[in-house]
Formats: C-alpha cells, sequence, structure tokens
C-alpha cells in the first residue's frame, strides 16, 4: 500500500529531495582551481625569480604545465566516470573551460607575434573563465578571484614583460588559491 | 477551483524520484536508491510506472562488469511535475 500523501508533506517532500540533488550535485569542485592555482602560481614566481637571476632559459619552469595537464584530464575523467549524477551545470562548467583553454592555446601560438606580452592575454582568458564559473555556482569569492585575474591583467599591461610574471603570480593566488580553499572549506562544512 | 492532483504523482516514493530528478540532467539507480531510502524491489516498480507514463526515460548500461541504471526525467515529465507544484499551491494557499 502507498502511503497517501497530505499537501505539505507532499510539498516538504518536494523540497527535501531537491536539497538532497543540489548538495550532491555542487561537489567540491575546488581540485582545479587549486591544481592550477598552485602551478601556474609557482610557474610564475619561478620564471620571475629565474629572470631576474640571469638565466638564460627561465621559461623551463613551464614544463610543468605538461604533467598538469594530464593530472587535470585524468581527474576530471575520474570523476565524472565516478559520479552517479550529472547536471546540466557539469556540461557548461566543461565546455567553458575547453573554449578558455583553446583560447589560451591560440594566444601560446602567437607567442612571437605578441612580443612575448602574452601573460596579460592569458590572465584575461582566465579571468573570464574563473567570473563565469563562480556567476555558475553562485559562488561570490569565485567570482571576486574573476575579478583580481581582471585586475592582474589591467596591471600587466602596463608593465615590463619579467615583472608580469611576479603581477601574475600574485594575481593567481588571489584568483585561484584563495577561492579554492574557501571552496573547498564550504564543502566540508557542508557534508 | 481545484484541479484533482496528478495520482501518478502524488504518491511518496515517485513524488520523491520526480523532485530529484528535476534538478539534475541524469541519475543512476543507486543515488535514488540512497536519496529516497527506499528498497531497491519497490524503486524499480514505481520507476517502471513513471517510465510508462512517459514521465521518465530509462537506459540500461553496464558500467565495467556491473549493470548500470540511468534514469532522466523527459519534456512531459516536467510539464507534469510543474502542474502538480502548481495544484498543489491552490491546495496550500
Amino acid at each position: 500500500m502507498e502511503k497517501q500523501l497530505s499537501s505539505s508533506e507532499s510539498l516538504a517532500l518536494i523540497t527535501e529531495m531537491i536539497q538532497k540533488a543540489k548538495k550532491e550535485a555542487a561537489g567540491d569542485g575546488s581540485f582545479q582551481l587549486l591544481l592550477w592555482g598552485w602551478v601556474i602560481t609557482l610557474c610564475n614566481f619561478g620564471h620571475y625569480f629565474l629572470a631576474k637571476s640571469r638565466y638564460e632559459m627561465p621559461y623551463i619552469v613551464w614544463l610543468a604545465v605538461i604533467p598538469a595537464l594530464g593530472w587535470s584530464f585524468a581527474h576530471e575523467f575520474k570523476k565524472r566516470k565516478a559520479s552517479r549524477i550529472k547536471t546540466h551545470l557539469d556540461d557548461l562548467l566543461g565546455q567553458l573551460w575547453v573554449a578558455v583553454f583553446g583560447g589560451m592555446v591560440i594566444v601560446l601560438a602567437f607567442m612571437p607575434a605578441l612580443a612575448f606580452r602574452h601573460n596579460p592575454v592569458i590572465l584575461l582568458l582566465a579571468a573570464v573563465g574563473v567570473f563565469v564559473t563562480g556567476a555558475i555556482i553562485k559562488d561570490n569569492s569565485v567570482k571576486l578571484g574573476g575579478l583580481v585575474l581582471f585586475l592582474g591583467s589591467i596591471i600587466g599591461f602596463l608593465l615590463p614583460v619579467d615583472e608580469q610574471y611576479l603581477v601574475a603570480g600574485i594575481a593567481m593566488v588571489f584568483g585561484y588559491l584563495v577561492p579554492g580553499y574557501l571552496l573547498k572549506n564550504k564543502f566540508k562544512s557542508r557534508v | 477551483m481545484f484541479k484533482p492532483l496528478d495520482p501518478l504523482l502524488h504518491s511518496q516514493l515517485r513524488l520523491a524520484i520526480m523532485s530529484l530528478l528535476i534538478g539534475l540532467e541524469e541519475a543512476d539507480f543507486t543515488f535514488i536508491k540512497e536519496k529516497t531510502e527506499s528498497t531497491a524491489g519497490n524503486l524499480s516498480v514505481q520507476l517502471d510506472k513513471l517510465e510508462k507514463a512517459g514521465y521518465i526515460s530509462i537506459e540500461k548500461s553496464f558500467k565495467g562488469k556491473r549493470p548500470l541504471t540511468t534514469c532522466k526525467i523527459t519534456s512531459t515529465g516536467v510539464k507534469a511535475f510543474e502542474e502538480y507544484v502548481e495544484n498543489l499551491k491552490n491546495y496550500i494557499s
């Protein structure tokens, strides 16, 4: 025999289930922000300090991006495979970052055409990605991170190439790492 | 004038299933079972009823060697759910 519901019981059940789905759908979401936050922050600072110490190939530090790319894709693939639900937002976020990544690859392919002043452009693309991600997941700290990256890009455009790396490193700390850790803590307190 | 509530949705487990699926693109059987705190047998029966009404679509596949049942709300299901909530509001207010 099925249990008959009163109107208010129905409403309470709907609300409870929507909340349960929402909680599961929100996920942690901080992994990519933290991974890329750490890698790009360290690469930027590394490049800056190597360039300042007159090392011939300061750009060598950017090789760290290659294993990070592998880790990032592997984590995403594993997460999606293990996930028991799929949301509309997952696809939207995935496509946003594929577009941002595509833009970055194009900019990096034309570094000589930009006289190697590509760093603020990369920051600008990251700013769009982080800001829109914040808007999609409705998290103001992530949106604020996007704004910091916009600011970092503006400052970067006004500086010589080497100093752009220092600014980008600082912008990554406040644009990726701080919102990443805030997001992680919010997730911990939610589950 | 009160419209009668859709009897297919006005049942605890079926309403719980639809409420879960309304906010998701798709969810697998184990997720629905866990969140609705139902038994596998009862859940299968109710999912079958919802599928026959065209409210959800069910896809059976394999995840490795394990069978995987994925449920998705259809546009008919979304419409029925919205109508149910709309009618429910009339009963409450």
